[in-house]
């Protein structure tokens, strides 16, 4: 445990990347002082490495700035591809999702990453998630389906629920996953095979 | 129905416990705080994934309780229940959660088994139906509004799988509506689209709502035919207790869920300005109560000691008898403590319910003397002392 006293012990740098470390998910005080006393010991070109590749994460990825999709660059391979349906947006809560939407290989077209679903019970509302950016696309590309793929829970259904309301009155047909998925599940959980069929059975909104 | 076998480790005072249970009256008795409760806690809990008397799961596990290499402490209830549907076996585990220093914390998890394969909480409930009296069920009576939907919700939930789910659906919608509403209120956000915001949230509380709603209306209307009658024998007067639902919004005499939905979704909106304003959902069966009248005295607000009493009675009774009239099958009475605050005339009739053919009945008491020979002839009477039962 390092509590505020041993903290005082500590050289300040030292104690600085505890403390970072503590910050991350699923580590506690004890878990941060083993990690940094690690890189302590360990060769200098081990924690040069480990630097390097947090920057260089933070400073090379972006968000795609058509469909929000993590990438490296102003435009994601997706959104990139000739070969890709450009008539078609599929919408998504996460980019984890777009993996497991690709790992189909049922799917030629769009994405569209909100990052996040409607929640209000964690703070989650409509303006935290790239509603109003989906809508410009929709107004703005060829696009004539848009596929609601959020999750099929009560904050997926809320979500996807507001967005045919927006979605509605642009003349655009709107579509939703079957319910071959189990409910209350994640889509990033979903076998390939589900979901592929999940995407093959939509249904007209 | 009737359990077979309760098997609890490190549950409450008890280390190890494998009790097996007759079908019909078993009489725990001994010192207090020697473990008669947590017998009727674990049966309740396994019937309802709920204790009774506290609030979190990890009270449960004994305090003493070690873990073992690797593995935090952790409680377990098992039984054996044997119903008309057949035989079936239930079990909880409920363990404490450690920190990644492994020092324990205040959050436990739980696994729950049916026949043992792993089932979720709200599987279990309806496996085994109990009906469980404490001297603090005058609560029901005189307490708040919260204390008679959860009768009402107990029982439901235990006869309809659909209700308990239904039911954890809807609650689950009022707090996410409720904090969509406050965010307004508290002027985080614009009050921009906040019907087409409000609209999914308004339409899965309507129809779960209509459901719960309609639920109990059938249920009172059960009760009412049973526990009716009942009072007037427990309590001796002619007049009979009258259950009333008290809605939060108007019914318009309608009575089936898919109407019920569709009045509250208009009630919801005709209350729209009242909810912003106040950024809480105030209507529907989270705002319900029940009210209970003999001729026109209203017993919660003026009846006496006695009279909330038979109510109490006549109310768990009926329970009961809602229980075995829907589902064929007799749930297991679980008496805490109850006949030493009950007078003769209303221990006769606890008595002669208890002693009915095919009642399985377990109750606690500390002293014997509170009982007839003949009652104690007719019994499976068990000592607990410091967590171990004794046959006696
Ligand atoms: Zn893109």
């Amino acid at each position: 445990m390092t509590s505020r006293s041993d903290n005082n012990l500590i050289v300040e740098p030292v104690a600085r990347l505890i403390e970072e470390f503590g910050k991350l998910p699923g580590i506690g005080p004890k878990t941060a002082s083993r990690l940094t006393f690690f890189l302590l010991r360990a060769e200098e070109e081990q924690s040069r490495a480990l630097a390097e590749a947090i920057q260089a994460m933070r400073e090379q990825v972006t968000l795609c700035t058509r469909c929000f999709n993590i990438t490296v660059g102003e435009i994601c391979p997706v959104c990139a591809s000739p070969t890709r349906d450009q008539t078609k947006i599929c919408v998504v809560e996460e980019p984890l999702d777009v993996l497991a939407i690709e790992r189909t290989g049922a799917y030629r077209g769009l994405y569209h990453v909100l990052h996040g679903h409607i929640a209000p019970l964690e703070g989650t509302y409509r303006e935290d998630l790239k509603i109003d950016e989906l809508l410009a696309r929709v107004r703005g590309e060829p696009v004539d389906e848009v596929i609601l793929a959020t999750n099929p829970n009560t904050e997926g259904e809320a979500t996807a629920f507001l967005l045919l309301k927006d979605l509605a009155p642009l003349g655009v047909r709107v579509t939703r996953l079957s319910r071959g998925l189990p409910t209350g599940g994640d889509l990033e959980w979903a076998d390939p095979d589900t979901l592929g069929s999940a995407l093959e059975g939509r249904r007209e909104l | 129905m009737h359990v077979t076998t309760l098997s609890l480790r490190d549950f409450r005072n008890y280390q190890r416990l494998d009790l097996q249970l007759s079908p019909g009256i078993t009489l725990l008795y001994g010192p207090n705080a020697a473990g008669k409760t947590s017998v009727l806690e674990a049966l309740y809990y396994l019937a309802t994934t709920r204790s009774p008397r506290i609030t979190a799961d990890r009270e449960l596990v004994r305090w003493e309780a070690e873990g073992e290499a690797g593995v935090t402490p952790f409680a377990r209830v098992a039984a054996e229940v044997q119903r008309l549907a057949g035989r079936v076996r239930l079990e909880v585990i409920v363990q404490r959660r450690a920190d990644e220093d492994g020092q324990l914390t205040n959050t436990s998890t739980r696994i729950v088994r049916i026949e043992k394969r792993p089932a979720r909480a709200l599987d279990l409930v309806g496996q085994l139906r109990v009906v469980l009296f404490t001297p603090a069920d005058l609560t029901l009576v005189d307490g708040p509004p919260a204390e008679r939907r959860r009768y009402l919700d107990i029982t439901l939930s235990q006869i309809d799988p659909h209700y308990v789910r239904t039911l954890a659906h809807y609650q689950k919608l009022v707090q996410q509506r409720n904090s969509l509403l406050r965010s307004w209120r508290e002027r985080r956000r614009p009050p921009r689209a906040v019907d087409d915001e409000l609209a999914y949230w308004d339409q899965e509380l309507s129809a779960a709502g209509g459901y719960v709603l309609a639920e109990r209306l059938r249920a009172v209307a059960e009760l009412n035919q049973i526990a009716g009658p009942l009072f007037c024998a427990i309590s001796g007067g002619e007049t009979p207790l009258t259950v009333t639902y008290q809605p939060s919004l108007e019914l318009g005499g309608l009575a089936d869920s898919g109407g019920l939905a569709a009045r509250i979704g208009q009630a919801l909106r005709a209350t729209r300005r009242e909810e912003l304003a106040r950024g809480q959902t105030l209507i529907g069966p989270h705002r319900d109560d029940l009210a209970f009248t003999v001729g026109t005295v209203n017993l919660g607000r003026y009846g006496s000691r006695g009279q909330q009493r038979s109510v109490t009675l006549a109310l768990k009774l009926g329970e009961a008898a809602l229980m075995r009239q829907r589902s064929g099958d007799t749930p297991v009475l679980l008496l805490d403590d109850l006949l030493s605050e009950l007078d003769a005339e209303r221990r006769a009739h606890m008595l002669e319910v208890i002693q009915r053919p095919g009642q399985q009945t377990l109750l606690t008491a500390t002293d014997l003397a509170d009982f007839s020979p003949e009652f104690l002839a007719a019994s499976t009477r068990l000592r607990v002392e410091g967590g171990r039962v004794y046959p006696s």
